[in-house]
Protein backbone atom coordinates (compact mmCIF):
# COMPACT_ATOMS: atom_id res chain seq x y z
CA UNK A 1 0.00 0.00 0.00
CA UNK A 2 2.80 2.54 -0.85
CA UNK A 3 1.49 5.78 -1.72
CA UNK A 4 3.40 8.62 -2.32
CA UNK A 5 0.50 11.06 -1.22
CA UNK A 6 0.64 9.89 1.85
CA UNK A 7 3.01 10.51 4.30
CA UNK A 8 2.39 8.65 7.39
CA UNK A 9 -0.83 6.70 9.77
CA UNK A 10 -0.81 9.47 11.24
CA UNK A 11 -1.06 11.97 8.67
CA UNK A 12 -3.77 10.17 7.05
CA UNK A 13 -6.12 10.14 10.07
CA UNK A 14 -5.57 13.04 10.49
CA UNK A 15 -6.19 14.57 6.97
CA UNK A 16 -9.24 12.20 7.13
CA UNK A 17 -10.76 13.90 9.51
CA UNK A 18 -10.30 17.08 7.95
CA UNK A 19 -11.80 16.08 4.82
CA UNK A 20 -14.71 14.95 7.11
CA UNK A 21 -14.73 17.92 8.89
CA UNK A 22 -15.16 20.24 5.13
CA UNK A 23 -17.48 17.54 3.52
CA UNK A 24 -19.73 17.93 6.47
CA UNK A 25 -19.27 21.77 6.73
CA UNK A 26 -21.15 20.90 3.10
CA UNK A 27 -20.89 24.52 1.36
CA UNK A 28 -18.65 22.99 -1.29
CA UNK A 29 -19.40 22.62 -4.92
CA UNK A 30 -19.92 19.34 -5.93
CA UNK A 31 -17.31 18.82 -7.97
CA UNK A 32 -14.76 19.79 -4.80
CA UNK A 33 -17.06 17.52 -2.60
CA UNK A 34 -16.48 14.36 -4.73
CA UNK A 35 -12.73 14.82 -5.02
CA UNK A 36 -12.45 15.30 -1.36
CA UNK A 37 -15.21 11.99 -1.06
CA UNK A 38 -12.67 9.55 -3.72
CA UNK A 39 -9.49 10.71 -1.18
CA UNK A 40 -11.09 10.08 1.89
CA UNK A 41 -12.16 6.21 1.12
CA UNK A 42 -8.45 6.27 -0.61
CA UNK A 43 -7.33 7.25 2.82
CA UNK A 44 -9.64 5.46 4.97
CA UNK A 45 -8.34 2.42 3.16
CA UNK A 46 -5.03 2.74 3.28
CA UNK A 47 -5.69 3.34 7.69
CA UNK A 48 -7.12 -0.12 7.44
CA UNK A 49 -4.65 -1.51 5.28
CA UNK A 50 -1.50 0.03 7.44
CA UNK A 51 -3.47 -1.93 10.65
CA UNK A 52 -3.41 -5.48 8.89
CA UNK A 53 -0.27 -4.88 6.76
CA UNK A 54 2.48 -5.90 9.57
CA UNK A 55 3.78 -9.43 9.15
CA UNK A 56 4.07 -11.18 12.89
CA UNK A 57 6.93 -11.22 13.62
CA UNK A 58 9.67 -11.45 17.09
CA UNK A 59 13.63 -10.63 15.93
CA UNK A 60 16.17 -10.66 18.18
CA UNK A 61 18.70 -7.84 18.04
CA UNK A 62 22.11 -9.62 18.88
CA UNK A 63 25.14 -7.40 20.76
CA UNK A 64 26.38 -7.55 17.12
CA UNK A 65 23.78 -5.05 15.73
CA UNK A 66 22.51 -8.58 13.26
CA UNK A 67 18.37 -8.94 13.59
CA UNK A 68 18.13 -12.82 13.57
CA UNK A 69 14.47 -14.22 14.63
CA UNK A 70 14.35 -15.24 17.88
CA UNK A 71 13.98 -18.84 19.34
CA UNK A 72 10.62 -21.02 19.23
CA UNK A 73 11.07 -21.06 22.72
CA UNK A 74 10.33 -17.55 22.49
CA UNK A 75 7.41 -17.70 20.28
CA UNK A 76 9.06 -16.64 17.50
CA UNK A 77 7.67 -18.36 15.18
CA UNK A 78 8.78 -16.09 12.25
CA UNK A 79 6.50 -14.77 9.55
CA UNK B 1 44.52 21.16 67.71
CA UNK B 2 46.31 19.61 70.25
CA UNK B 3 44.34 20.65 73.31
CA UNK B 4 41.36 19.13 71.71
CA UNK B 5 43.19 15.97 70.91
CA UNK B 6 44.23 15.58 74.61
CA UNK B 7 40.58 16.04 75.98
CA UNK B 8 39.95 12.88 74.07
CA UNK B 9 42.18 11.41 76.60
CA UNK B 10 40.83 10.98 80.18
CA UNK B 11 44.18 10.99 81.76
CA UNK B 12 47.55 10.67 80.25
CA UNK B 13 48.45 6.90 80.82
CA UNK B 14 51.89 5.39 82.14
CA UNK B 15 54.95 5.58 79.83
CA UNK B 16 54.17 9.06 79.62
CA UNK B 17 57.41 10.97 80.21
CA UNK B 18 55.31 13.82 81.83
CA UNK B 19 54.70 13.70 85.39
CA UNK B 20 50.86 13.82 86.03
CA UNK B 21 49.51 15.28 88.90
CA UNK B 22 47.24 12.73 90.80
CA UNK B 23 45.59 13.55 94.26
CA UNK B 24 45.37 9.34 94.69
CA UNK B 25 49.50 9.40 94.84
CA UNK B 26 50.47 8.33 98.10
CA UNK B 27 52.76 11.11 99.02
CA UNK B 28 56.50 10.66 98.36
CA UNK B 29 58.41 9.76 101.16
CA UNK B 30 61.49 11.77 99.71
CA UNK B 31 62.19 13.41 96.78
CA UNK B 32 62.89 10.93 94.73
CA UNK B 33 65.81 11.04 91.97
CA UNK B 34 64.97 12.39 89.12
CA UNK B 35 64.79 9.85 86.34
CA UNK B 36 66.88 10.60 83.35
CA UNK B 37 65.25 12.92 81.31
CA UNK B 38 64.00 11.40 78.25
CA UNK B 39 63.10 14.25 75.91
CA UNK B 40 61.50 13.28 72.69
CA UNK B 41 61.57 14.84 69.76
CA UNK B 42 58.28 16.50 67.79
CA UNK B 43 58.36 13.86 65.58
CA UNK B 44 58.65 11.10 68.36
CA UNK B 45 55.49 12.48 69.91
CA UNK B 46 53.59 13.15 67.17
CA UNK B 47 54.60 9.64 66.05
CA UNK B 48 53.30 7.95 68.91
CA UNK B 49 50.45 10.09 69.24
CA UNK B 50 49.60 8.28 66.41
CA UNK B 51 50.08 5.45 67.09
CA UNK B 52 47.87 5.39 70.24
CA UNK B 53 45.02 6.87 67.80
CA UNK B 54 45.12 3.99 65.84
CA UNK B 55 45.44 1.93 67.82
CA UNK B 56 42.74 2.99 70.71
CA UNK B 57 40.41 3.98 67.71
CA UNK B 58 40.94 1.47 65.13
CA UNK B 59 37.22 0.63 64.70
CA UNK B 60 34.80 2.77 65.72
CA UNK B 61 31.27 3.90 64.21
CA UNK B 62 30.69 7.49 64.45
CA UNK B 63 26.92 9.19 63.76
CA UNK B 64 27.27 13.19 62.58
CA UNK B 65 26.40 15.83 60.07
CA UNK B 66 28.26 16.01 56.80
CA UNK B 67 29.47 19.23 56.23
CA UNK B 68 31.90 20.75 54.14
CA UNK B 69 32.12 17.86 51.51
CA UNK B 70 34.88 18.02 48.97
CA UNK B 71 34.95 15.12 46.32
CA UNK B 72 38.78 15.19 44.87
CA UNK B 73 39.20 14.13 41.12
CA UNK B 74 41.69 11.41 42.36
CA UNK B 75 38.35 10.07 43.82
CA UNK B 76 38.03 10.26 47.42
CA UNK B 77 36.62 12.36 49.50
CA UNK B 78 37.30 15.05 52.44
CA UNK B 79 34.49 16.43 54.75
CA UNK B 80 34.02 16.78 58.33
CA UNK B 81 31.76 14.64 60.38
CA UNK B 82 30.49 17.15 63.28
CA UNK B 83 26.92 17.43 65.64
CA UNK B 84 26.15 20.36 67.99
CA UNK B 85 29.28 20.24 69.99
CA UNK B 86 32.42 18.92 68.06
CA UNK B 87 33.58 18.00 64.47
CA UNK B 88 36.27 15.57 63.46
CA UNK B 89 37.64 15.74 59.76
CA UNK B 90 37.03 12.62 57.64
CA UNK B 91 38.02 10.96 54.48
CA UNK B 92 37.15 8.24 52.35
CA UNK B 93 39.43 7.01 50.30
CA UNK B 94 38.64 6.01 46.37
CA UNK B 95 38.32 2.75 46.84
CA UNK B 96 35.55 3.15 49.51
CA UNK B 97 33.85 6.05 48.18
CA UNK B 98 33.17 3.70 45.03
CA UNK B 99 31.13 1.26 47.02
CA UNK B 100 29.02 4.19 47.87
CA UNK B 101 25.34 3.93 47.28
CA UNK B 102 24.56 7.21 47.15
CA UNK B 103 26.38 10.51 47.26
CA UNK B 104 27.87 12.05 49.94
CA UNK B 105 26.88 15.75 50.71
CA UNK B 106 26.52 18.85 53.01
CA UNK B 107 23.94 18.02 55.76
CA UNK B 108 23.62 14.65 55.78
CA UNK B 109 23.10 12.94 58.93
CA UNK B 110 25.23 9.73 58.48
CA UNK B 111 26.73 6.82 60.55
CA UNK B 112 30.83 6.24 59.28
CA UNK B 113 32.41 3.27 60.32
CA UNK B 114 36.44 3.52 60.28
CA UNK B 115 39.64 3.68 62.16
CA UNK B 116 41.57 7.23 63.33
CA UNK B 117 43.81 8.33 62.02
CA UNK B 118 46.44 11.03 62.28
CA UNK B 119 48.47 13.27 60.03
CA UNK B 120 52.07 13.23 61.68
CA UNK B 121 53.08 16.54 59.66
CA UNK B 122 50.64 18.75 61.25
CA UNK B 123 49.35 16.30 63.96
CA UNK B 124 46.38 16.60 62.46
CA UNK B 125 43.89 13.24 62.92
CA UNK B 126 41.12 12.13 60.76
CA UNK B 127 38.36 9.50 60.99
CA UNK B 128 39.23 7.16 57.91
CA UNK B 129 36.13 6.01 56.76
CA UNK B 130 35.70 2.38 55.32
CA UNK B 131 31.53 2.72 55.47
CA UNK B 132 28.89 5.56 55.27
CA UNK B 133 25.51 4.77 55.57
CA UNK B 134 22.92 7.55 55.84
CA UNK B 135 21.30 7.70 59.20
CA UNK B 136 17.77 6.73 59.49
CA UNK B 137 17.28 5.99 56.15
CA UNK B 138 18.47 3.46 53.70
CA UNK B 139 21.64 3.76 51.44
CA UNK B 140 19.36 2.77 48.61
CA UNK B 141 16.41 5.08 49.44
CA UNK B 142 18.96 8.24 49.76
CA UNK B 143 20.38 7.06 46.23
CA UNK B 144 17.23 7.13 44.81
CA UNK B 145 16.31 10.29 46.54
CA UNK B 146 19.40 12.21 45.32
CA UNK B 147 19.25 10.90 41.92
CA UNK B 148 15.51 11.91 41.46
CA UNK B 149 16.27 15.47 42.60
CA UNK B 150 19.46 16.32 40.59
CA UNK B 151 17.25 15.01 37.26
CA UNK B 152 14.42 16.88 38.35
CA UNK B 153 16.43 19.68 38.55
CA UNK B 154 17.93 19.41 35.11
CA UNK B 155 14.40 19.28 33.36
CA UNK B 156 14.31 15.28 32.73
CA UNK B 157 10.87 14.69 34.23
CA UNK B 158 9.51 17.74 32.36
CA UNK B 159 5.85 16.64 31.29
CA UNK B 160 6.77 18.82 28.33
CA UNK B 161 9.78 16.46 27.29
CA UNK B 162 7.11 13.43 27.18
CA UNK B 163 6.42 12.46 23.29
CA UNK B 164 2.92 11.04 22.61
CA UNK B 165 3.35 7.43 21.38
CA UNK B 166 2.98 6.35 17.65
CA UNK B 167 -0.71 5.68 16.37
CA UNK B 168 0.71 2.67 15.44
CA UNK B 169 4.11 1.04 15.64
CA UNK B 170 5.77 -0.34 12.35
CA UNK B 171 8.18 -2.21 14.72
CA UNK B 172 8.00 -2.50 18.78
CA UNK B 173 11.48 -2.42 20.28
CA UNK B 174 11.87 -4.60 23.64
CA UNK B 175 14.95 -3.87 26.02
CA UNK B 176 14.93 -6.88 28.62
CA UNK B 177 16.17 -10.25 29.74
CA UNK B 178 15.23 -13.35 27.28
CA UNK B 179 15.21 -15.30 30.23
CA UNK B 180 12.72 -13.06 32.18
CA UNK B 181 8.68 -13.03 32.63
CA UNK B 182 8.93 -9.72 31.54
CA UNK B 183 9.29 -10.85 27.66
CA UNK B 184 7.05 -13.52 27.69
CA UNK B 185 4.44 -11.79 28.71
CA UNK B 186 4.67 -9.08 26.77
CA UNK B 187 4.29 -11.45 23.86
CA UNK B 188 1.30 -13.08 25.18
CA UNK B 189 -0.29 -9.89 25.34
CA UNK B 190 0.51 -8.96 21.60
CA UNK B 191 -0.20 -11.73 20.46
CA UNK B 192 -3.67 -11.67 21.94
CA UNK B 193 -4.55 -7.75 21.14
CA UNK B 194 -1.90 -7.44 17.66
CA UNK B 195 -1.61 -10.86 16.49
CA UNK B 196 0.45 -9.10 13.45
CA UNK B 197 2.98 -7.01 15.70
CA UNK B 198 6.55 -6.90 14.56
CA UNK B 199 8.93 -7.02 17.69
CA UNK B 200 12.60 -6.50 17.96
CA UNK B 201 13.78 -7.78 21.26
CA UNK B 202 17.49 -6.32 22.81
CA UNK B 203 18.70 -8.57 25.41
CA UNK B 204 20.05 -7.65 28.27
CA UNK B 205 21.49 -8.36 31.70
CA UNK B 206 18.44 -6.49 34.13
CA UNK B 207 20.56 -6.65 37.45
CA UNK B 208 23.18 -7.17 39.02
CA UNK B 209 26.85 -6.42 37.70
CA UNK B 210 27.11 -4.47 34.60
CA UNK B 211 23.30 -4.38 33.75
CA UNK B 212 22.58 -0.84 33.76
CA UNK B 213 25.69 -0.52 31.29
CA UNK B 214 24.30 -2.87 29.33
CA UNK B 215 20.43 -1.62 29.37
CA UNK B 216 21.47 1.58 28.28
CA UNK B 217 23.46 0.38 25.29
CA UNK B 218 20.60 -1.68 24.58
CA UNK B 219 18.66 0.91 24.36
CA UNK B 220 20.88 3.18 21.95
CA UNK B 221 21.24 0.13 19.79
CA UNK B 222 17.34 -0.95 19.27
CA UNK B 223 16.39 2.29 18.34
CA UNK B 224 18.24 2.85 15.61
CA UNK B 225 16.89 0.07 13.99
CA UNK B 226 15.06 0.64 11.09
CA UNK B 227 11.07 0.90 11.70
CA UNK B 228 11.34 0.75 15.32
CA UNK B 229 9.54 3.95 16.90
CA UNK B 230 9.12 3.15 20.26
CA UNK B 231 10.53 1.05 23.09
CA UNK B 232 9.01 -0.59 26.35
CA UNK B 233 12.12 -1.18 28.51
CA UNK B 234 11.77 -3.23 31.63
CA UNK B 235 12.08 -6.20 33.67
CA UNK B 236 9.50 -8.60 36.15
CA UNK B 237 9.36 -7.74 39.50
CA UNK B 238 11.77 -8.43 42.07
CA UNK B 239 13.53 -6.79 45.07
CA UNK B 240 14.66 -3.22 45.39
CA UNK B 241 18.21 -4.52 44.79
CA UNK B 242 16.91 -6.63 41.52
CA UNK B 243 15.16 -3.60 40.13
CA UNK B 244 18.62 -1.11 41.35
CA UNK B 245 19.74 -0.94 37.31
CA UNK B 246 16.75 0.83 36.48
CA UNK B 247 17.78 3.54 39.48
CA UNK B 248 20.85 3.76 37.83
CA UNK B 249 21.74 7.41 36.18
CA UNK B 250 23.28 6.40 33.25
CA UNK B 251 20.04 4.48 32.03
CA UNK B 252 17.99 7.29 33.12
CA UNK B 253 20.08 9.67 30.55
CA UNK B 254 20.17 6.52 28.11
CA UNK B 255 15.75 6.85 28.42
CA UNK B 256 15.84 10.37 28.06
CA UNK B 257 18.52 10.26 24.79
CA UNK B 258 16.00 7.32 23.47
CA UNK B 259 14.89 8.98 20.08
CA UNK B 260 11.77 7.07 19.64
CA UNK B 261 8.96 7.67 22.59
CA UNK B 262 9.94 4.77 25.40
CA UNK B 263 7.86 2.99 27.96
CA UNK B 264 9.25 1.84 31.32
CA UNK B 265 7.79 -1.29 32.97
CA UNK B 266 9.93 -2.24 35.86
CA UNK B 267 8.41 -4.74 38.27
CA UNK B 268 5.05 -4.70 39.86
CA UNK B 269 2.69 -1.74 39.78
CA UNK B 270 3.79 -0.61 43.36
CA UNK B 271 7.72 -0.54 42.10
CA UNK B 272 8.89 2.96 40.96
CA UNK B 273 12.18 3.73 39.73
CA UNK B 274 13.82 6.55 38.08
CA UNK B 275 13.19 5.09 34.37
CA UNK B 276 9.48 5.64 35.53
CA UNK B 277 10.01 9.25 35.76
CA UNK B 278 12.15 9.68 32.57
CA UNK B 279 10.68 7.54 30.10
CA UNK B 280 7.47 8.56 28.01
CA UNK B 281 5.31 6.26 29.75
CA UNK B 282 5.03 4.35 32.41
CA UNK B 283 3.42 1.43 32.50
CA UNK B 284 2.59 -0.72 35.83
CA UNK B 285 4.01 -3.71 34.22
CA UNK B 286 5.61 -5.25 31.31
CA UNK B 287 2.04 -6.84 30.39
CA UNK B 288 0.70 -3.09 30.85
CA UNK B 289 3.09 -1.85 28.76
CA UNK B 290 2.09 -4.11 25.36
CA UNK B 291 -1.56 -3.16 26.40
CA UNK B 292 -0.53 0.04 26.27
CA UNK B 293 0.82 -0.16 22.66
CA UNK B 294 -1.22 -2.02 20.94
CA UNK B 295 -5.08 -0.71 22.70
CA UNK B 296 -4.54 1.81 20.15
CA UNK B 297 -5.13 -0.54 17.26
CA UNK B 298 -8.00 -1.05 18.26
CA UNK B 299 -8.99 2.26 18.97
CA UNK B 300 -8.13 3.19 15.72
CA UNK B 301 -9.81 0.69 13.34
CA UNK B 302 -12.69 2.02 15.40
CA UNK B 303 -12.08 5.83 14.80
CA UNK B 304 -10.87 5.32 11.10
CA UNK B 305 -14.61 3.46 10.46
CA UNK B 306 -16.31 5.52 12.16
CA UNK B 307 -14.32 8.64 9.21
CA UNK B 308 -15.17 6.72 7.23
CA UNK B 309 -19.09 6.52 8.41
CA UNK B 310 -19.01 10.47 8.15
CA UNK B 311 -17.73 10.73 5.14
CA UNK B 312 -20.11 8.47 3.62
CA UNK B 313 -22.59 10.33 4.88
CA UNK B 314 -21.57 13.73 4.00
CA UNK B 315 -21.44 12.79 0.37
CA UNK B 316 -24.61 11.26 0.66
CA UNK B 317 -26.11 14.85 1.92
CA UNK B 318 -24.19 16.32 -1.02
CA UNK B 319 -25.49 14.00 -3.08
CA UNK B 320 -29.22 14.54 -1.93
CA UNK B 321 -28.81 18.13 -2.16
CA UNK B 322 -28.05 17.77 -5.75
CA UNK B 323 -30.99 15.54 -6.02
CA UNK B 324 -33.44 17.91 -4.31
CA UNK B 325 -31.98 21.03 -6.78
CA UNK B 326 -33.48 18.36 -10.03
CA UNK B 327 -36.49 17.68 -8.37
CA UNK B 328 -37.39 21.60 -7.75
CA UNK B 329 -36.41 21.48 -11.48
CA UNK B 330 -39.16 19.11 -12.02
CA UNK B 331 -41.35 21.00 -9.86
CA UNK B 332 -40.94 24.11 -11.85
CA UNK B 333 -40.73 23.04 -15.15
CA UNK B 334 -43.99 21.77 -17.34
CA UNK B 335 -42.82 20.79 -20.77
CA UNK B 336 -42.33 17.18 -21.56
CA UNK B 337 -38.40 17.23 -22.82
CA UNK B 338 -36.94 18.85 -20.27
CA UNK B 339 -38.89 16.78 -17.77
CA UNK B 340 -37.51 13.92 -19.18
CA UNK B 341 -33.83 15.16 -19.26
CA UNK B 342 -34.19 16.44 -15.85
CA UNK B 343 -35.65 12.62 -14.39
CA UNK B 344 -32.44 11.15 -16.59
CA UNK B 345 -30.21 13.40 -14.37
CA UNK B 346 -31.86 12.90 -11.15
CA UNK B 347 -31.76 9.16 -11.72
CA UNK B 348 -28.31 9.53 -12.99
CA UNK B 349 -27.08 11.17 -9.83
CA UNK B 350 -29.00 8.87 -7.61
CA UNK B 351 -27.77 5.95 -8.80
CA UNK B 352 -24.23 7.25 -8.25
CA UNK B 353 -24.79 7.83 -5.03
CA UNK B 354 -25.82 4.07 -4.74
CA UNK B 355 -23.31 3.27 -6.18
CA UNK B 356 -20.46 4.82 -3.93
CA UNK B 357 -22.26 4.03 -1.28
CA UNK B 358 -22.70 0.72 -1.89
CA UNK B 359 -18.89 0.61 -2.18
CA UNK B 360 -18.04 1.93 1.03
CA UNK B 361 -20.81 -0.22 2.75
CA UNK B 362 -18.59 -2.85 1.79
CA UNK B 363 -15.75 -1.76 3.40
CA UNK B 364 -17.96 -1.10 6.86
CA UNK B 365 -19.84 -3.88 7.35
CA UNK B 366 -17.55 -5.51 9.63
CA UNK B 367 -14.16 -4.68 10.46
CA UNK B 368 -11.49 -7.29 9.87
CA UNK B 369 -13.81 -9.65 7.97
CA UNK B 370 -15.31 -7.01 5.71
CA UNK B 371 -11.66 -5.68 5.38
CA UNK B 372 -10.38 -8.57 3.96
CA UNK B 373 -13.39 -8.62 1.28
CA UNK B 374 -12.17 -5.67 0.86
CA UNK B 375 -8.69 -6.25 -0.23
CA UNK B 376 -10.15 -9.31 -2.45
CA UNK B 377 -12.22 -6.96 -3.98
CA UNK B 378 -9.45 -4.36 -4.64
CA UNK B 379 -7.70 -6.61 -6.79
CA UNK B 380 -10.82 -7.00 -9.24
CA UNK B 381 -10.78 -3.43 -10.06
CA UNK B 382 -8.68 -0.38 -9.77
CA UNK B 383 -10.80 1.49 -7.51
CA UNK B 384 -8.81 5.21 -8.37
CA UNK B 385 -9.69 4.61 -11.68
CA UNK B 386 -13.37 4.01 -11.16
CA UNK B 387 -13.92 6.41 -8.85
CA UNK B 388 -12.08 8.98 -11.12
CA UNK B 389 -14.69 7.71 -13.76
CA UNK B 390 -17.69 8.04 -11.52
CA UNK B 391 -16.81 11.51 -10.48
CA UNK B 392 -16.43 13.07 -14.30
CA UNK B 393 -19.71 11.50 -14.53
CA UNK B 394 -20.65 13.28 -11.79
CA UNK B 395 -18.96 16.41 -13.01
CA UNK B 396 -20.74 16.34 -16.20
CA UNK B 397 -23.92 15.92 -14.61
CA UNK B 398 -23.81 18.72 -12.28
CA UNK B 399 -22.68 20.59 -15.33
CA UNK B 400 -25.83 19.77 -17.21
CA UNK B 401 -27.85 20.28 -13.93
CA UNK B 402 -26.42 23.96 -13.83
CA UNK B 403 -27.27 24.52 -17.54
CA UNK B 404 -30.61 22.80 -17.02
CA UNK B 405 -31.20 25.39 -13.90
CA UNK B 406 -30.50 28.56 -16.40
CA UNK B 407 -32.38 26.90 -19.70
CA UNK B 408 -35.33 26.44 -17.03
CA UNK B 409 -35.81 29.30 -15.51
CA UNK B 410 -35.54 30.44 -19.41
CA UNK B 411 -38.03 28.45 -20.40
CA UNK B 412 -40.33 28.84 -17.18
CA UNK B 413 -39.93 32.80 -17.87
CA UNK B 414 -41.29 32.38 -21.50
CA UNK B 415 -43.80 30.03 -20.61
CA UNK B 416 -44.96 31.97 -18.23
CA UNK B 417 -45.06 34.98 -20.81
CA UNK B 418 -47.01 33.19 -23.43
CA UNK B 419 -49.33 31.66 -20.67
CA UNK B 420 -50.62 34.95 -19.55
CA UNK B 421 -51.51 35.80 -23.23
CA UNK B 422 -53.46 32.80 -23.42
CA UNK B 423 -55.35 32.97 -19.88
CA UNK B 424 -56.65 36.30 -21.49
CA UNK B 425 -58.35 34.38 -24.54
CA UNK B 426 -58.95 31.90 -22.58
CA UNK B 427 -60.61 32.97 -19.80
CA UNK B 428 -63.69 30.84 -19.06
CA UNK B 429 -66.38 34.07 -18.12
CA UNK B 430 -65.45 35.84 -21.49
CA UNK B 431 -67.94 33.13 -22.74
CA UNK B 432 -70.77 34.61 -20.00
CA UNK B 433 -71.01 37.33 -22.56
CA UNK B 434 -72.23 34.89 -25.19
CA UNK B 435 -75.14 34.29 -23.38
CA UNK B 436 -73.71 30.97 -21.54
CA UNK B 437 -74.32 31.20 -17.04
CA UNK B 438 -72.41 29.72 -14.59
CA UNK B 439 -74.37 27.79 -12.24
CA UNK B 440 -73.04 27.38 -8.47
CA UNK B 441 -73.30 26.03 -5.05
CA UNK B 442 -74.88 27.97 -2.28
CA UNK B 443 -71.83 29.67 -0.60
CA UNK B 444 -70.23 29.68 -3.99
CA UNK B 445 -67.47 27.65 -3.96
CA UNK B 446 -68.05 24.58 -6.26
CA UNK B 447 -69.78 25.22 -9.29
CA UNK B 448 -72.92 22.49 -9.74
CA UNK B 449 -72.06 20.68 -13.15
CA UNK B 450 -74.86 17.62 -12.71
CA UNK B 451 -78.54 18.33 -11.65
CA UNK B 452 -78.17 15.38 -8.76
CA UNK B 453 -75.83 17.63 -6.55
CA UNK B 454 -78.53 19.56 -5.33
CA UNK B 455 -82.04 19.00 -4.48
CA UNK B 456 -85.30 20.61 -4.31
CA UNK B 457 -85.45 23.63 -2.14
CA UNK B 458 -81.48 24.27 -2.18
CA UNK B 459 -80.11 27.27 -3.32
CA UNK B 460 -77.51 27.92 -6.07
CA UNK B 461 -76.04 31.18 -7.50
CA UNK B 462 -76.14 31.66 -11.30
CA UNK B 463 -73.70 34.26 -12.66
CA UNK B 464 -74.32 35.74 -15.49
CA UNK B 465 -72.14 38.12 -17.84
CA UNK B 466 -73.73 40.64 -16.06
CA UNK B 467 -74.66 40.25 -11.96
CA UNK B 468 -75.62 37.00 -10.30
CA UNK B 469 -78.62 35.35 -9.39
CA UNK B 470 -79.85 33.53 -5.88
CA UNK B 471 -82.07 30.81 -7.17
CA UNK B 472 -84.04 28.08 -5.34
CA UNK B 473 -84.11 24.35 -6.82
CA UNK B 474 -88.34 23.41 -7.17
CA UNK B 475 -87.47 20.91 -9.16
CA UNK B 476 -84.28 18.37 -10.03
CA UNK B 477 -84.30 16.30 -13.69
CA UNK B 478 -80.98 14.65 -13.47
CA UNK B 479 -81.58 13.99 -16.92
CA UNK B 480 -80.87 9.78 -16.96
CA UNK B 481 -84.22 9.55 -17.73
CA UNK B 482 -84.10 11.08 -21.31
CA UNK B 483 -80.90 8.89 -21.92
Amino acid sequence: MADSTIKDFEAAIAELETIVRQLEEGDLPLERSLALYERGVQLSRYCHARLEDAERRIEVLTERGELTDAPDTLGGDGA
Amino acid sequence: MSSSLLDLFDEPEAGDDRVAPTNSDPPAPAAPAPEPRRVLSVGELAGQIRARLEREFGDVWVEGEVSNCRPWKTGHIYFTLKDATAQVKGVVFRSAARRLRFTLEDGLHVVARGRVSAYTPKSEYQLVCEHLEPAGLGALQLAFDQLRQQLDAEGLFDPARRRPLPALPRKIGVVTSLDGAAVRDIINVLRRRYPNAHMVIRPTRVQGEGAAAQIAQALAAISAVDGVDVVIVGRGGGSIEDLWAFNAERVARAIAACPVPTISAVGHETDVTIADFVADVRAPTPSAAAELVVARKDEFAGRIDQLARRVTTAIEAVLHRANSRLRALEAQAGYAGFHTRVALLARRVTELGHDLRYQIDDGLAGRHRALRALRDSLHGFDLRRRLGALRTRLVEADGALRAAVVAARHEAGQRFGNASARLDTLNPLAVLGRGYAVCWNADRTAVVQRAGEVGPGQQVRVTLAEGELQCTVTEVDTGTERG
